[in-house]
């Protein structure tokens, strides 16, 4: 059971992962990426790393996320 | 007996919770427009969420942790009914339209 | 020409990954050479040689403690960085193709109403993260993220330019360097206390001044860090 938790999120981070290298569109790029943490952050929290799944959860969804939208919002919204 | 009973609470809860949350997840991908896709998405996950967490919180019941988890039902309850209204009102004021019938005049 | 190029390449680099990601010791294994030299020092000996009850603290404060120094040192470089490149004469203009209200909209009330009421609350988790991140899990580094995240969306309800006046712009200097500030001044207390850069007292006996320091270093890295997203938030935004 805990080991099919482990590989349907390796899946999703892995399909996560080639969404927001394929996709031309930065602003859905940044919200998947910001999906993308949300799982690390649970597998971070299942592997039992309840301090890196905070750090994740915090920097990686949030912040990063928020950076990322204001430097968008700054320049172009989708890749030439 | 008590028990019996709140376990059968509980799966009702978690089970109640589950079937928000698919119809949530079918009306964001087959919803027409941003407005419907946003009401879909934030109603069903508030429902979905609270239900799951109450079940929780009855399944640990006399333990201090389902203190906690109540608390976490009063986060969902806050945060995501608020994120839909400024997640709608973002879409209302850049001026999207919201979806008709085709055929149906714009009022 | 190009295509087969990559694939030839990507081979190259995924096969020797691949054979030493099979090579790798079972996660858990208690044989693995990652359980079985420093780490299980630490483990068993982490809680009575360094005081903190949370291992990973006594890793990150204590037997790491100059790399958490030069982690501290990257974010804050990263922050004067964005200052230094995006210089007051930029105009904060945003792309076309983005989507959104313009800037004139106001916050809606809605919204503004649900920060200010969970504000104080967001606020008391942040400092509970950091005051109690030597014994539970949490620290400077993730109350900072909390406390930080609080003051964006502050910053979102008060409006553009609107904390100008609560932090003088010297102040709020100081305060973002916070983090460097308490690592140097911890250091040195510990190399006037026991001859090495960033050493502590001896556990036990200087077990309240231990603590005192690595509640200090946690401090630092929380108000630190949390004026370092502030800042970074706000000069991104523009304004």
């Amino acid at each position: 059971m805990s080991q099919a938790f482990d590989l349907v999120m390796l899946a999703l981070l892995i399909a996560m992962a080639l969404a927001v290298a394929r996709s031309k569109d930065l602003l859905a790029a940044a919200i998947i990426f910001s999906g993308y943490s949300l799982v690390m952050c649970l597998l971070w929290q299942h592997r039992g790393a309840p301090d890196v799944a905070m750090t994740e959860a915090a920097i990686g969804a949030g912040v990063t996320t928020i950076l990322v939208l204001l430097a968008i919002g700054r320049t172009r919204r989708r890749e030439k | 007996m008590t028990g019996m009973l709140l376990h059968a609470l509980t799966i009702a809860l978690a089970v109640t919770g589950a079937l928000f949350f698919l119809a949530g997840t079918l009306g964001l991908l087959r919803l027409p427009d941003f407005y419907s896709r946003v009401h879909a998405a934030t109603k069903c996950d508030t429902v979905g969420a609270g239900a799951i967490l109450l079940a929780l919180a009855i399944h640990v019941a006399p333990h201090p942790e389902a203190l906690k988890i109540l608390v976490l039902l009063l986060l969902v309850l806050l945060s995501s009914p608020t994120s839909g209204h400024a997640l709608a009102r973002a879409a209302h004021h850049t001026g999207l339209e919201p979806w008709r019938r085709p055929g149906e005049r714009a009022r | 020409m190009k295509k087969p190029l990559v694939a030839v390449t990507l081979a190259a680099a995924a096969v020797p990954m691949l054979i030493g990601v099979a090579a790798l010791p079972r996660p858990g294994d208690p044989t693995a050479p990652a359980h079985t030299h420093v780490a299980a020092h630490y483990i068993e000996a982490g809680a009575r040689e360094t005081g903190a009850d949370n291992r990973v603290t006594a890793v990150l404060l204590n037997y790491r403690a100059f790399d958490t120094f030069g982690e501290v040192l990257v974010i804050f470089a990263a922050l004067a960085a964005v200052i230094a490149v995006r210089s007051p004469a930029t105009p904060g203009g945003r792309a076309d193709d983005m989507p959104g209200p313009g800037p004139g909209l106001p916050i809606s009330p809605v919204v503004a109403f649900i920060i200010r009421l969970t504000a104080p609350f967001i606020a008391l988790f942040g400092a509970f993260v950091i005051f109690r991140g030597h014994v539970s899990p949490g620290g400077g580094f993730q109350g900072g993220v909390i406390l930080g995240a609080l003051l964006v969306l502050l910053s979102l309800v008060l409006g553009r330019g609107a904390e100008r006046p609560l932090l003088a712009v010297p102040l709020a200097r100081w305060l973002q360097a916070a983090a460097p500030l308490a690592f140097t001044g911890v250091g040195l207390l510990g190399l006037a206390l026991t001859g090495a850069l960033l050493g502590y007292p001896a556990e036990p006996e200087r077990h309240a001044l231990r603590e005192l320091m690595m509640i200090t270093l946690d401090v630092g890295i929380g108000i630190g860090g949390a004026m370092i997203i502030l800042g970074l938030f706000l000069e991104m935004r523009g304004d």
